[in-house]
């Protein structure tokens, strides 16, 4: 009678044991779904986000440019001809000296930084934010031209040309 | 009788929370899908825009070819386009696009001067090609070289312009 007793005594204490440990697994179960949840949330958010902003970046324009301003006849005349942006690197590079005695990379600097002023607006209210020109001689750093402020979201272009052995690197980057 | 409808309500709610994550997965998965697409039109859209000043600016009525020295790229002939506009009513339908300016950037002009043979090349816009207003418009940045005379001689000066180019939307 008392072991009959003792046996029921006993399952009841097992069933709430089972029942609480029941419990415990819902808990933990609505934890982890809650936790996937949020998870998947914030994926989808970084996805809808990186959309928006891809809409107004327009790299062709950077390369483009590059490619342009290259090109363009400075007022720096050597012995044979006026000479080209590209051109004036590697002179700049070399510390030569214009014809009317000017040192080309003044007038590079000065040149490159009027260039960018006028094509590329980054006055409050515009859609570039800032920009920046990196141009390298051999992985060194040559020139260096920033204005406005750099973003996250930025496209840029790299072009590069060699003379002889050496080789110039140049960086367009806008932030929008 | 409760045991049973606890495990009952057990299965409800692992059901509800199988529903509920294959829900969300599949939108985040939708949501990816549509982004590439989105980010694909994108991508074609500057292509062929790209490709349509590209195109024009690299076409033989625009291009420097190489009276500039080596073939450049993006190069328009500015003495070629002047004399082009005069004739550019013949050119009706031809180049795909409703308007066709170059506005030169650098150096800067004061003020907005239309080219014409009496004023060129004091003048910073040369419009091309004009049909109407209407249609989306996409630029890009063109070198526009000259002969300049200096000292009794010529030389090659090339500015930096933009080419628009507006087309109908279909």
């Amino acid at each position: 009678m008392i072991n009959k007793k003792g046996q029921k005594q006993k399952l009841r204490i097992f069933s709430a044991i089972r029942g609480k440990s029941g419990q415990e697994e819902f808990v933990g179960f609505g934890l982890i779904m809650i936790v996937v949840a949020v998870v998947l949330l914030i994926f989808v958010g970084f996805a809808l986000k990186k959309n928006s902003n891809a809409e107004l970046v327009e790299s062709y324009e950077v390369e483009s440019f590059i490619q342009t301003m290259l090109q363009y006849t400075t007022d720096c005349e050597d012995n044979l001809e006026f000479l080209s942006v590209q051109k004036l690197i590697f002179d700049c590079r070399e510390n030569e000296k214009c014809l009317d005695g000017r040192n080309t990379c003044n007038v590079l600097n000065e040149t490159l930084e009027k260039i960018i002023d006028a094509s590329w607006n980054v006055e409050t209210g515009s859609l570039v934010k800032g920009y920046e020109l990196i141009v390298l001689d051999e992985s060194v750093e040559m020139i260096k031209i920033q204005k406005g402020n750099s973003t996250n979201n930025y496209k840029g272009s790299k072009q590069i040309f060699s003379k002889g052995s050496n080789t110039i690197e140049i960086i367009f980057t806008t932030s929008y | 009788m409760v045991k049973a409808q606890i495990k009952i309500q057990q299965m409800l709610f692992m059901l509800l929370a199988i529903t509920l994550f294959f829900v969300l997965v599949g939108i985040f998965l939708l949501v990816l899908g549509s982004s590439g697409l989105k980010k694909s039109a994108i991508e074609l859209q500057e292509k062929n825009a790209l490709m349509l000043v590209t195109r024009l600016a690299n076409s033989p009525e625009f291009s420097c070819e190489e009276s500039f020295g080596s073939n450049k790229i993006n190069c328009v002939d500015a003495d070629k386009v002047i004399m082009l506009i005069q004739n550019s009513k013949k050119y009706d339908g031809f180049w795909g696009a409703s308007n066709i300016i170059i506005r030169k950037i650098y150096p800067e002009i004061d003020g907005e001067i239309v080219c014409s043979l009496s004023n060129y090349p004091n003048c910073n816009i040369i419009k091309v090609y004009s049909e109407n207003n209407d249609g989306a418009d996409v630029s890009n940045f063109v070198t526009l070289c000259r002969k300049e005379s200096s000292g009794g001689e010529y030389y090659d000066k090339c500015e930096l312009a933009k080419m628009s180019v507006s087309y109908e939307l279909r």
